[in-house]
């Protein structure tokens, strides 16, 4: 036995009897491995049939607080879904409000209870869990529920949550690890006492009052609902709110939460967490601009300061697959190759791309296409709509405003805006100082659309028509040859006719 | 000794009673059509389903329990507001469900074997 040990022959036990995986005329156990079972992952193994043999590997690490869960990745478990359901539970909360303006009688006070909502979340992330489970079943995708790593270009070594090793050989691999939220590296008791995002989704108890570290759509995001259901909130932004995003909106964004209720301590930095004898958070912090030193009393710090990419047990180095040094994410050329041939990577891992499950999902379906010579087609990046799910809703496509003066030139853009009122605020007398659109457009010509942006209530489901415009190459004569629906917040996208150039007062006037 | 348990009920009230008898148990329920004398269900899909259901009954975990149930004439089953439907928010029958969880299969998932092992087996 041990004389034929030699070269590139892989060896799989099967009780006593070593049998050799790769028979001699070089074939693989799997056509195509994919380690990451998450937005990307099960895209691309689901899409990977026309006679594949495909395996997913899956493997959560608990945090630090021990908190774990099933299939699906992040976008399931801790990111997209529970988010956008505890964000509707928030939003119920200002709508009951609202109710009684519009004739309900409801009797005071109305309280959330964190459980209830918990449970009805777990629930619908557990059914996701198990559909994905039957779904890669049905396709015939091998699942194995092990933390994968790379042995060579041709070979995972996947390991259980007890150590049991398991090899496999597979002619394409793909890497869709996705990433984790980060803990900041020079707080004492920051990985001690505070939550991620990852433990947010999985509370058993109520977070009580809340200290968010951070000014990503996530800070903010989690700030919103918890501010919505009742919490004492505060967001810690060490400099700018939503970077990367058009900064104007930023600010209407956050000026609007600061309006409806959560506190924000601006250009502060924490020093330090200690946990009091009665078990709450004692927060020490730094105000940057005065220098001065501040405390307070949390129940709960979450740590909203980035995601880091999971790259670190996968043996990358060893293979030489080259890494974004700055970043840590895998280096990928337009068809998601790394720089090792038969190595592939997407999704939130990949350097470069939107950390989005959308175009995950769209460049695993693509990849798995392209492998089975079924396709030559590429991921197109450009032109991704996204939506950042705070109280007040922001929508966008292109580019920011400060984005589009860069590429172009201040003088080449038109920027067409507008503040306007939904319709349902009249009525609940509610205050729609933040509503507003933004449309970035070529000064001359055609004066094609550059960038959209929209705040307002449900701005995902606006923007999502305008993003196939966006496609398309519309123009603002486009835009202001279509007729709006009326009445609706989305017809004022159509509508929009003062330019900032003009220095008129964009306020919309009722109709 | 049989690695588990195995119940018989007809209805939901006797389906629930079966339950709270069994609290913290690992509970499998499979609700079929019922079963006229000569032991045939009105339902064409449950008659299918059943042999691979219990074809991979060997593979239920230890110390688990299998509600057979029926849950009662054609009738009864094509009102939309019976028990099953509203309270246990069943689709169609048959229905292979792990209690307590969001674990199931329906109608022609239950005709394939490996999903039903894959229930059986998996956490």
């Amino acid at each position: 036995m041990a004389a034929l040990c030699r070269g590139r022959h892989r060896w799989k036990k099967t009780n006593c009897l070593y049998v050799p995986t790769r028979n001699l005329t070089g074939k693989y156990d799997y056509d195509l491995v994919v380690i990451g079972g998450g937005s990307g992952g099960l895209a691309c193994s689901k899409e990977a049939q026309f006679g594949q043999k495909v395996a997913v590997l899956d493997y959560v690490d608990p945090t630090v607080k021990g908190t774990k869960w099933g299939l699906g990745g992040t976008c399931v478990n801790v990111g997209c879904i529970p988010k956008k359901l505890i964000h509707q539970a928030a939003l119920f909360g200002t709508a009951l409000k609202d109710a009684k303006k519009y004739g309900w009688q409801i009797s005071e006070p109305v309280c959330h209870d964190w459980a209830t909502m918990m449970e009805g979340v777990q629930n619908h992330v557990r059914s996701l869990n198990w559909g994905h489970r039957v779904q890669l079943q049905d396709k015939k995708v091998k699942y194995l529920n092990f933390k994968g790593s790379l042995v060579d270009e041709h070979t995972v070594k996947g390991l259980t949550k007890a150590g049991k090793e398991t090899i496999l050989t597979a002619k394409n691999i793909v890497i869709v690890t996705g990433g984790r939220p980060k803990y900041p590296t020079n707080i004492p008791g920051a990985v001690e006492h505070g939550i991620t995002s990852d433990d947010m989704f999985w509370l058993k108890k109520s977070p009580g009052k809340t200290l968010v570290v951070g000014a990503s759509y996530v800070a903010l995001e989690c700030a919103g609902f918890l501010t919505g259901i009742g919490l004492d909130t505060t967001v810690m932004v060490r400099s700018i709110a939503l970077r990367g995003f058009d900064q104007q909106m930023a600010g209407l964004v956050t000026d609007y939460m600061e309006t409806y209720g959560t506190k924000f301590a601006w250009k502060c930095v924490p020093k330090r967490v200690d946990k009091l004898s009665s078990g709450a958070l004692q927060v020490t912090w730094t105000d940057t601009q005065t220098g001065g030193e501040h405390q307070d009393t949390y129940d709960s710090v979450l740590w909203a300061v980035g995601r880091a990419p999971e790259t670190k047990a996968l043996g990358l180095d060893k293979l030489g697959v080259k890494l974004n040094q700055e970043t840590g994410k895998i280096v990928l050329a337009t068809d998601e190759s790394t720089s090792v041939p038969n190595i592939y990577a997407l999704g939130d891992i990949g350097e470069g791309r939107p950390e989005l499950t959308p175009t995950a999902i769209k460049a695993g379906k693509l990849l798995a296409r392209r492998l089975a010579g079924q396709s030559a087609e590429l991921m197109n990046y450009d032109n991704v709509p996204t939506t950042v799910f705070t109280p007040l809703e922001y929508g966008c496509v292109g580019l920011s405003e400060e984005e589009a003066e860069k590429r172009h030139g201040k003088d080449n853009i038109e920027v067409y805006h507008a503040f306007y009122k939904p319709l349902e605020f009249t009525v609940a007398e509610r205050d729609a100082s933040q509503c507003y659109i933004k449309v970035v457009c070529k000064r001359f010509g055609d004066q094609t659309i550059l960038g959209l942006h929209f705040t307002g209530p449900n701005a995902g489901e606006v923007m999502q028509g305008f993003a196939m415009g966006f496609q398309c190459g519309a123009t603002y004569s486009h835009l202001s040859q279509t007729v709006g629906i009326h009445p609706t917040c989305a017809e004022e996208v159509v509508k929009v006719n003062i330019t900032k150039h003009s220095g008129l007062d964009a306020t919309v006037t009722g109709c | 000794m049989a690695k588990y348990e195995e119940v018989s009920v007809r209805g939901y009230d006797e389906f629930c009673q079966a339950v709270s008898e069994r609290k913290g148990k690992d509970i499998f329920a499979y609700f079929s059509g019922d079963k006229d004398d000569q032991g045939k269900s009105w339902c064409p899909d449950c008659v299918k389903a059943e042999p691979v259901v219990r074809g991979e009954m060997a593979h239920l975990p230890e110390g688990s329990v299998f509600i057979y149930c029926q849950v009662g004439e054609r009738a009864y089953w094509k009102n939309p507001n019976n028990d099953f439907k509203k309270t246990l928010k069943l689709s169609g029958v048959p229905t292979l469900l792990r209690y307590g969880t969001p674990q199931k299969l329906v109608e022609e998932e239950c005709f394939k074997a490996d999903l039903v092992k894959m229930m059986f087996t998996e956490d």
